[in-house]
């Protein structure tokens, strides 16, 4: 018998555990993986398979039962993930359903997760930027949060390293507060995102309209080709998943690629329950897993644990690791722990029509969705009455004019109608969102989930900052809009509860000093030398870009200081 | 004579035989499988025919070709709300009864301008009622709007709005259409950021 238990033992030990397969999890499995690290990837969810899990991803609008609408008994029944703009018919199946995975909302909370082996990668919008100094530099210069223990020059060999890798699609656009990366051919704007492009640079000094960058093959390369991966084909139905791999998903890419290699072992159904901290070693051991089918509770040892599982199911893990040493959760000693939670604020839009460029139209899709307009306000100082700034969206189109007026034939002929009506712009809002003790997730003290885990109590809000940059939002593009000679233009603004935008960070953020940070300058827990977190929870503060592409870069540098602090000894 | 051809025979039959009057009594059930609302195989032949004034088969299919009317059906009873599934039924009721009130015909029995006209009545009075309600939601302290009792009950108007929605929904979200009229590609694998077009002259 007691053999047998030393080998059960070191059947679950690992050289490291990665919880969590999505965006970042899947990159430090494959770091691993690609030096040879035996390495157990733990996902909460089931199993998806590149392609073969992809169900409706060649499906024809009319194969739908209900045409991409989902029935009413499913709407009403998830009131949360219903707001989300990609559940549908479509692919429904890759978000967690509002009664299965219940919290508390203190305050209002959209929390839209993807709970499956690739997590929200699958899903996201694909666009990808990288910070700036003018970003990490913005806590210390403006007086919020903590500084940033890094600089750009940090993380810049890291984002050409996952941008090669994963394949992002730019020009190099020369913006110092957007700087270029290694890029494939960018998808080019059309004829009236360029006019706008062209009109805003020669009026105003620091503002620009660039191609969205974004994570799609527009012309693989061969480490495209070797991962099984081959062009995007612009069918922009990528939350079905994409047969092509055109974008760039942890089920095409990462996770594949590890398994690959011969030294992953990928766990699905299994929740982290904790995370095991030894007290006489002074360091974490392991982690404690429920089966999601058998409901057993089983121990997994390793050198290093990454902490990967989405920004606040990690708040959730770190704050239930509890230990005589760690009372408050596992890392906690400065108490900020669950605190100082951010996301995006995009709860502002712009329309209006072009009548112009009548002569132009597009043909085929575009992936990248159009253009971008990088943050220009309180850039290079503080000029507004708000602190940070926006990005935003710029997309133009033009599509025939189909009445539903009548009945008959006229009506069949108004819907066959391809006369193209004129273009129409639009742009939405990207803002950057204040971090604030006030706004924190906690544990709840006697509700529990199906796996005995606390449920997560989410207390997050907008703030008088927020509505001030939404009205500048407002303003600023209506002023750029008019001046183009954009005509009908209509603002509106939403009173969407925070997490809609998908993009919650923080809880877990890094520092310098250990006493207001949980992370140092390595992702690593500052007091749990093998513990890392290199996902949403770690960001100190929350910029206006899109994130996935920085969690990429945190993640593979952070795996690569671990490997080499494991081959010191020091972990 | 095989055996397919004979059931197919039998089912000219009987389905001429649907024709007579005394058929009206039919409780047949309608020929899609539904789980929330209950209709019979005349209401359906209402909604098809209704469905088919929408989208008339002219050189091209017609709404009872692509069974437009069970799209209809399907959609209503699995993506509308309870209350909506009551008032589509209601208003099918008003709708008959409507048809012989204003036109002394079942609906069936008016001749395509009439149904045409009348659904158009319909759609017209909805439409000024929409724009009533704008016009007094804009005037923010002003008393709710008496709004004249028209022609059409409000249950009645619900009813044509559905099947009229879901029958372009169907019809313009239709293989036929899809493939025939405006031509959806699952795999375009190119954008043309820059494509010429040339406007029509305005006629």
């Amino acid at each position: 018998m007691a053999n047998l238990n030393i080998d059960s033992v070191k059947q679950r030990t690992f050289d490291a555990i990665v919880i969590g397969s999505g965006m970042s999890g899947g990159w430090a499995a494959k770091e691993f993986t690609d030096k040879g690290l035996k390495t157990l990837i733990l996902e909460r969810g089931r199993d998806v398979k590149h392609i073969k899990d992809y169900p409706t991803t060649n499906m024809y609008p009319w194969e739908f039962e209900h045409r991409g609408e989902l029935p009413m008994a499913v709407q009403e029944a998830n009131p949360i993930v219903n707001r989300c703009y990609a559940f549908g018919e479509s692919a429904a199946h890759f978000f967690v359903k509002d009664a299965e995975h219940p919290y508390i909302q203190d305050k209002p909370f959209d929390w839209i997760r993807g709970y499956q082996v690739g997590g929200k990668s699958l899903l996201w919008a694909r666009q990808t930027q990288r910070w700036s100094d003018f970003d990490f530099e913005g806590p210390a210069r403006d007086g919020f949060a903590v500084d940033w223990p890094i600089r750009y020059k940090d993380i810049a060999p890291w984002y050409s390293y996952v941008e090669k890798f994963a394949g992002i699609s730019g020009n190099r656009d020369g913006i110092a507060e957007l700087p270029d990366g290694e890029f494939l051919p960018a998808f080019p704007l059309n004829t009236v995102e360029e006019y706008f492009r062209d009109h805003v640079k020669s009026k105003y000094k620091n503002r620009y309209v660039i191609s969205a960058r974004c994570a799609h093959l527009s012309t693989p390369k061969q480490i495209h080709l070797d991962q099984g991966r081959v062009q995007c084909q612009r069918r922009t139905i990528c939350e079905r998943g994409c047969p092509f791999g055109g974008y760039f998903s942890a089920n095409a890419t990462t996770i594949p690629w590890a398994l690959k290699s011969g030294h992953a072992t990928l766990r699905p159904f299994s929740v982290v329950e904790s995370i095991i901290y030894d007290e006489k070693l002074g360091k974490a051991t392991g982690v404690r897993v429920i089966d999601t089918n058998t409901k057993e509770a089983i121990e997994y040892y390793a050198k290093v644990i990454f902490v990967n599982a989405a920004a606040l199911n990690t708040n959730l893990i770190l704050l239930n690791s509890k230990s005589h040493r760690f009372p408050n959760g596992l890392g906690n000693d400065s108490g900020v722990l669950g605190k100082y939670v951010a996301f995006h604020n995009y709860s502002a839009h712009i329309g209006a029509e072009y009548d112009g460029a009548k002569e132009w139209t597009t043909d085929g899709r575009n992936p990248a969705g159009g253009g971008y307009i990088p943050r220009f306000r309180n850039v290079y100082k503080q000029e507004t009455d708000f602190l940070r700034g926006y990005a935003s969206g710029f997309s133009a189109y033009r599509y025939p004019e189909r009445s539903w007026d009548g009945v008959g034939s006229s009506l069949k002929d108004n819907l066959a109608n391809k006369e193209l009506g004129p273009w129409h712009v639009g742009s939405h809002m990207m803002g950057e969102t204040i971090p604030k003790e006030s706004n924190f997730v906690s544990l709840d003290d006697k509700q529990k989930d199906a796996w005995g885990v606390p449920l997560l109590k989410m207390n997050i809000d907008y703030d008088d900052n927020d509505e001030k940059m939404k009205k500048d939002y407002v303003e600023q593009l209506t002023e750029m809009f008019t001046s183009a000679g954009f005509t009908n233009i209509k603002a509106s603004t939403d009173k969407r509860a925070p997490g809609l935008d998908i993009h919650e960070m923080g809880g877990a953020r890094m520092g310098n000093d250990p006493k207001t940070s949980i992370l140092n300058k390595w992702n690593q827990v500052h007091s749990v030398k093998n513990v890392f977190v290199t996902d949403g929870a770690s960001m100190t503060s929350t910029s206006c870009q899109n994130p996935s592409l920085t969690y990429m870069a945190f993640t593979a540098r952070a795996a690569d200081y671990a490997m080499s602090e494991m081959k010191k000894g020091n972990i | 004579m095989d055996r397919r051809t004979v059931i197919k025979n039998l089912a000219l039959i009987i389905g001429g035989a649907a024709l007579l009057p005394a058929c009206s009594q039919d409780k047949a059930k309608s020929k899609v499988a539904l789980k929330n609302i209950d209709i019979t195989a005349d209401q359906e032949q209402l909604i098809g025919d209704v469905a088919e004034t929408i989208i008339p088969k002219t050189t091209t299919p017609g709404a009872k070709d692509l069974q437009l009317h069970l799209f209809v059906l399907k959609m209503l009873d699995d993506c509308y709300k309870k209350e909506d599934q009551q008032a589509f039924v209601t208003g099918m009721g008003h709708f008959a009864d409507q048809s012989k009130k204003l036109y002394s015909k079942t609906f069936d029995q008016l001749d395509i301008k009439t149904r045409e006209a009348f659904l158009l009545d319909i759609e017209q009075e909805g439409k000024a009622e929409e724009a009533a309600a704008q016009k007094n939601g804009d005037k923010k302290d002003a008393a709710p709007a008496t709004i004249s009792a028209g022609k059409y009950s409000p249950e009645l108007k619900k009813f044509y709005s559905i099947v009229k929605r879901q029958t372009i929904n169907g019809y313009t979200n239709s293989k036929y259409f899809m493939t025939n009229i405006v031509v959806y590609e699952l795999v375009p694998g190119r954008y043309n950021a820059h494509f010429p077009y040339k406007q029509k002259q305005a006629v």
